[in-house]
């Protein structure tokens, strides 16, 4: 009997309903705050976006508000911030990381970034040919390697450049 | 980047500095000139012995005229 009152007066404590996190799939009222920050500068400081697009080395993401904690590498391509609405910026960076921490908040850590007109065609087209000289030479194994990542970067940014 | 055979000869920083200083050779000529201030670094060192110190030793000098220094 007495068990029974102490299951009763149990049920009364706990709450009718449990509060659920309000989640839908179309809604973009929930924001993410970005901070976008290189060494000498400070793109995004804690501002509230609705969407980023970025290159991780395993993929391309989009992270939206409430993202589940995750550290990403970077490759070197394209992050896109999108505030509001449809309005989008991009930014090529030269790689770095992407950390969404559980607070709702992304940090991305580039080592250097430029929107996409900042570069010129010209220049990403002589070092690209420059970067493919040197990997079909005969230099040392590790001038090779070198020459082999900057002509990874240099495809990922014509790409970029030739396709905004 | 993940499938890297590059990583038999550098580490990670060594390849972001890579990158970047091919992003900084590729933007146009405004632009490049204030970046291509960023990537240069300057090493100067002085031996010490006995307390005192010895010739500052700056390595791979810059081609300009150096200002006169302590």
């Amino acid at each position: 009997m007495s068990a029974l009152r102490l299951l009763s007066s149990a049920a009364r404590r706990t709450p009718k309903s449990i509060p659920l996190g309000r989640r839908g799939y179309a809604e973009v009222a929930d924001k993410i705050k970005l901070s976008l920050v290189l060494p000498h500068q400070a793109i995004f400081t804690s501002a509230d976006v609705t969407q980023v697009n970025i290159a991780a080395a395993t993929g391309d993401m989009g992270i939206l508000a409430n993202h589940v904690p995750s550290i990403e590498p970077l490759r070197p391509g394209i992050v896109e911030v999108i505030e509001s609405g449809n309005a989008s910026k991009k930014w090529f960076v030269s790689g770095g990381f992407a950390t969404v921490h559980p607070n709702n908040k992304l940090t991305i850590n580039a080592v250097e970034a430029a929107p996409l007109e900042a570069f010129s065609a010209e220049a990403i087209r002589t070092n690209l040919a420059e970067a493919q000289r040197i990997t079909a030479g005969n230099g040392t194994e590790e001038q090779k390697a070198e020459a082999r990542i900057e002509l990874e970067f240099y495809e990922a940014l014509q790409h970029a450049v030739a396709t905004k | 980047m993940s499938a890297a055979t590059w990583r038999q000869f550098f580490s990670f920083n060594k390849y972001s500095q890579i990158t970047a200083s091919a992003l900084r050779r590729s933007l146009n000529e405004t632009e490049r000139l204030a970046a291509e201030k960023r990537g240069t670094t300057n090493v100067r060192y002085q031996n010490w012995a006995n307390g005192e110190g010895g010739q500052q030793v700056v390595l791979n000098p810059p081609a300009e005229t150096p200002k006169a220094s302590a």
